[in-house]
């Protein structure tokens, strides 16, 4: 029996090494693609996508609506930003700590998220969001106040540009950023694949049978609230670094922009995640090449990317709410169906 | 959160968002980039949408218009000026982005005029490490231009808030010394930088008692009641407000609702544009007359004419091309659009300055030499050199009349100067250089 | 003394708002388990509705009657176009969890808050403006002295205690208040005994429509008008629902009030800046305290 457990976890520990390896891969397969700007971009997408991991682990895999995911990205960009500026600390060691950091935040809340149910939670995390450029401000000499703290990922350095080449200061932010996702995503898919998974999942789809089961629903909130806080610190700090740790750098809207990102992709998917960042990352620009092709006055246009993205949302939620993942999902399973039906098997 | 196959399908239906997203790129041109024989390319980044966009959103149409006029007579060397703009919606993180984008897909040759401290001290050190020109920079926040070896290439296109700020306190001091005078800031770099020269000027103000703060943005949406109600309950009669326009707007309004009358406002430039507080107070029924005499009577600075200054010859050039080649959505003349004019106009004389060989390392050497010679709108010098980046280092004091026209306390318009430092406040005995008839820079 | 009755004052008006808001959150959860995220959204476009009326020489009470309405309107089609078809059977079977049916409506209606806003932008410019009071708003004089509360915040306080009082009677003494109170408590076995429930759900999102439209209408004349001006009254009323109790009409407007008075003697005792934080610190004190709200229900928090 616990022989059988062990390798079914051997198999899914290499499958997720795997994938993680393949999304570096092609990202920097991709990035070989790009110019400047769109390698950006892409280091863009591979820190949110950090963040909105951590949302499918807590929204997809427990349940929980945070609203304020920006304030504990906050949370961990500040600490990173600190480390450095202050103490003198590598910056990828405050990026771990800036994990921790974050999680610890995360446990300090989680104690409180563990009573919150649905509601309770998103309107705390989302005022939380909002008391941040306070907080930031009231503590000035510490934060930097509303200006902020400036940081970044430096220049390229030489053993990399001797080896490789010369490189972009934009390729440069995403061989910093690609490692962390790979290795969030490595920890996400092995977290949702293992029995905690599980258990994350009975509480998310019935409370009340899952504790009938035997598992402790506030514990295993906490545990979630904290892992995720503790990924999202991490977008946060690496978020930060691409110029500035301040309060307006991480808005209320930035949030839900990531929310937005899990719901198209689709909540309880890893895939759609991916999916879900690349859309509202690069959906603006895709715009913003309409409009100039048109030349929709500017009056319009500038708003134009906050419809869009709200009425994808509402769409998503409307025709599929289970993203496009889900969408993803079900076409798979009809050409499967397809297939078996005319023969074969 | 099965995947298995769906994962790779989700990967390449990814990839298909990006490459739709992703323009063909430019072909890079020889030389310095944003430059060809026929065109130079000039960036700005500025809210144009949401809570910090009112007013300041007509700049970059008021740049522009002048731009185009320049390039219907000719450009600079054959060179037509080309702005890009990108709406950061004052929120820093996108404004990395739309730098990212100005710098690598649109190929620009420098910054030009960009709008926010917040949003543009995330990306000043990035600019500044690729050597681009980041000039006239619409954001009184000192700390940018003081130490021109930590930003090189970044120069100021406004007065500081602290020089503003100490030759306002100054003369509130020595006209009013038996008044009690007091504070409204919005509680940012913009605020606290106001308060500082303030303070180097020698005002003092009791927290609660004399000093009230916001934070900045949220005069639209909790008011300012509480604030205007601590100042008249402490007998302040002398209200000095270090806030944006619409705020202005709030405070006076609310002031007007508690019976409460200052013996005096002043208002620190930035806050003070008389058509954002005009269309506002109208809005709120508020006959413009109303609004008008509210405002008479308010202390302001400005290192320009006042927009409403017909007979000025800059004021009449620049408004004669905002009528003709203004394309905004809203073209009103006013502050803003002035202040943009008036940025491309120095813009427009650095680049004829630099000659026919224009590099990006030229620009700024030129500036650091002969910038302080340019010719503006301004009645004050420009404080450009090797040792300082500061753009206007004066400004006069005027009283709003009753047609919300600035003019000159006292009918007579002294100009003062000093530094962002602890330097006096002295006279300045700057000379403005006429406008030539054309109104085309004309830089030797 | 003078700062007390500053404070109190200014509290008072500002908590009347805010308890119109919370009032409007409350009546759609109670109905609809849904918080409507979109709400404040929806009363910043009927403002700008009876700003644009007033512009084009409307009187303000024919733009008052016209905003509410369509607050009223906007409420109910976002139930029937929107709420009603999410949660309905079919579509929950693609997300059998607790949690996610939950979780659907408050996107969908963060999904609704960012159309509105672009809406508005696209329509209006997104410029900041002011909006009219019906009253002059000067001060009212004890003697020679003027109090720190002005005609249109007696005027205010007014309004919102006949609306709190007409949505009590409504509860409590009419027939379809009282049905919608039954089908919030028990849908099945009102349903049973012949009460549209679906009808009654509409309703209560459409008469939340018009009290958050009125708190739009009530709010602007002290602040200004913009695109996101009422995105932290919201964020101040959901505060305000939560620490009142989700479950209570009575709770909610307690909240309101209490964060009015939270609100006004921070900013005039300690300092402006420090309000989020004193709002998010009464927030985490008031769930460790009392999770359900000071009039809140336990056992339906538990759904």
């Amino acid at each position: 029996m616990s022989k059988s457990i062990s390798l079914k976890h051997k198999v899914i520990g290499r499958r997720s090494t795997l994938l993680a390896i393949l999304l570096f891969l092609f990202f920097i397969a991709l990035s070989k693609q790009f110019d400047p700007y769109n390698q950006a971009q892409l280091a863009n997408i591979a820190t949110l996508l950090i963040a909105v991991l951590s949302i499918t682990l807590l929204t997809g895999a427990s349940g929980q609506i945070s609203l304020g995911q920006g304030a504990i990205m906050a949370v961990g960009g500040y600490a990173s930003a600190l480390l450095v500026t202050r103490l003198g600390y590598s910056m990828w060691l405050s990026f771990i700590l800036a994990i921790f950091v974050s999680a610890l935040f995360g446990l300090f809340l989680g104690l409180a998220a563990a009573r919150l149910s649905g509601p309770y939670l998103a309107g705390t995390t989302l005022v939380m969001a909002l008391a941040i450029p306070s907080i930031a401000v009231r503590f000035e000499p510490f934060f930097g106040g509303d200006v902020g703290i400036n940081v970044d990922y430096g220049n390229p350095p030489r053993w990399l540009t001797s080896f490789v080449g010369k490189i972009s200061i934009e390729e440069w932010s995403l061989y910093v950023v690609l490692p962390f996702t790979a290795l969030a995503l490595f920890a996400v898919l092995n977290l949702s694949n293992t029995r905690a998974g599980r258990t994350w999942r009975a509480v998310r789809d019935n409370e009340v049978s899952a504790a009938l089961a035997g598992i402790n629903i506030g514990r295993t909130k906490v545990i979630v609230f904290v892992c995720a806080s503790g990924l999202a610190g991490l977008a946060g700090a690496l978020y930060g670094f691409r110029g500035l740790v301040g309060p307006s750098v991480y808005p209320t809207d930035l949030s839900l922009t990531l929310l937005t990102a899990a719901v198209i992709g689709g909540l309880r998917s890893i895939g759609g995640a991916i999916f879900g960042t690349f859309t509202v990352v690069f959906l603006p620009d895709l715009i913003e090449r309409i409009t100039s092709t048109f030349e929709v006055p500017g009056a319009i246009a500038n708003y134009l990317p906050g419809l869009a993205i709200g009425t994808l949302l509402l769409l998503t939620v409307i025709l599929n709410p289970s993203g496009a993942a889900g969408l993803n999902e079900r076409i798979h399973h009809r050409i499967k169906k397809t297939i078996s039906k005319s023969g074969g098997h | 959160m099965n995947l298995r196959k769906p994962l790779i399908l989700t990967v390449v239906a990814s990839a298909l968002v990006g490459s739709l997203a992703i323009s063909s790129v430019s072909t890079a041109v020889a030389g310095a980039p944003g430059v060809s024989a026929s065109e130079i390319v000039l960036g700005m980044q500025l809210p144009e949408t949401g809570p910090a966009s009112p007013g300041y959103n007509k700049v970059d149409d008021a740049a522009r218009a002048y731009f185009d006029y320049v390039n219907s007579k000719g450009g600079v060397y054959g060179r037509n000026i080309k702005l890009v703009v990108k709406d950061d919606t004052y929120k820093a993180g996108l404004t990395i982005s739309t730098a990212s984008k100005l710098i690598n897909q649109d190929k620009i040759f420098a910054f030009f005029g960009s709008i926010g401290t917040q949003t543009h001290v995330s990306v000043i050190k990035d600019i500044n490490r690729r050597k681009i020109p980041d000039i006239f920079v619409n954001s009184g926040y000192s700390s940018f231009y003081t130490d021109p070896k930590k930003y090189p290439t970044t120069f100021a296109g406004l007065g500081t808030y602290t020089v503003e700020a100490k030759i306002l306190g100054k003369y509130l001091l020595e006209k009013y010394p038996d008044k009690t005078i007091g504070v409204l800031y919005q509680s940012d770099d913009f605020g606290r930088n106001a308060l500082a020269g303030l303070a180097t000027a020698g005002l003092k103000f009791e927290a609660r008692k004399t000093s009230a703060s916001f934070i900045a943005g949220t005069q639209g949406s909790l008011g300012l009641a509480s604030q205007i109600g601590q100042l008249k309950a402490n007998g302040v009669d002398i209200v000095i407000i270090a806030a944006v326009s619409s705020a202005t707007a709030v405070a006076y309004a609310t002031a007007a609702q508690l019976g409460y009358k200052p013996t005096k406002w002043a208002v620190i430039s930035v806050g003070a544009d008389a058509t954002t507080f005009q269309t506002i107070l109208g809005s709120k029924g508020v006959p413009a007359a109303t609004s008008a005499a509210m405002l008479a009577g308010t202390i302001s600075a400005s290192h320009a004419p006042a927009p409403g200054e017909l007979d000025d010859e800059y004021i009449a050039a620049f408004k004669k091309i905002n009528d003709d080649f203004n394309k905004g959505a809203d073209t009103r003349w006013d502050n803003n659009v002035l202040q943009g004019m008036n940025a491309a106009y120095l813009a427009t004389s650095a680049l004829m300055g630099v000659g026919k060989k224009l590099t990006r390392k030229k620009l700024i050497s030129y500036l650091e030499k002969n910038g302080s010679k340019l010719s503006s709108a301004a009645f004050a010098p420009l404080g450009y050199s090797k040792n300082s980046h500061e753009a206007f280092t004066g400004f006069w004091l005027g009283e709003y009349d009753a047609s919300t026209l600035l003019v000159p306390i006292d009918g007579k318009r002294v100009v003062y100067t000093t530094d962002s430092a602890g330097g006096a406040v002295t006279v300045s005995n700057y000379k403005r250089p006429a406008i030539s008839a054309d109104a085309l820079p004309k830089v030797a | 003394m003078t700062s007390f009755l500053t404070a109190f004052f200014s509290g008072t008006a500002q908590g009347a708002i805010y308890a119109l808001v919370s009032l409007g959150l409350v009546l759609v959860w109670r109905g609809a388990g849904v918080v409507n995220f979109a709400q404040m959204g929806q009363a910043m476009f009927t403002t700008y509705i009876a700003s644009q009326l007033i512009q084009h020489d409307y009187s303000y009470w024919s733009a008052f009657v016209v905003a509410l309405f369509s607050g009223a309107v906007l409420g109910a089609l976002v139930d029937l176009g929107l709420m009603r078809p999410l949660t309905s059977r079919k579509n929950l079977k693609s997300l059998n969890s607790e949690s996610m049916r939950t979780a659907i409506p408050v996107i969908a209606s963060l999904g609704i808050l960012g159309i509105l806003k672009s809406l508005a932008g696209i329509f209006w410019a997104g410029e900041e403006r002011g909006f009219p009071s019906p009253i002059e708003p000067t001060a009212i004089k004890i003697g020679s002295t003027n109090l720190a509360i002005t005609g249109f915040d007696l005027f205010v306080i007014g309004v919102v205690f006949l609306a709190l009082g007409l949505t009590t009677i409504f509860f409590t003494r009419t027939g379809v208040g009282l049905a919608m109170r039954a089908s919030a408590l028990n849908p099945e076995v009102t349903r049973l005994s012949g009460i549209k429930v679906g009808s009654v759900r509409t309703l209560g999102w459409a008469i939340s429509g018009t009290v958050s439209s009125l708190a739009g209408l009530l709010v602007t004349p002290r602040t200004n008008l913009s695109p996101n001006t009422l995105d932290l009254l919201l964020i101040i009323g959901f505060t305000a629902a939560v620490v009142g109790g989700l479950t209570s009409l009575a709770g909610s407007v307690l909240g309101g009030f209490i964060l009015g008075y939270v609100i006004s003697f921070v900013s005039v005792y300690s300092a402006p800046e420090n309000v989020f934080i004193a709002i998010l610190i009464f927030l985490l004190l008031a769930l460790f305290l009392r999770p359900q709200g000071i009039l809140g229900s336990k056992e339906v928090r538990r759904v």
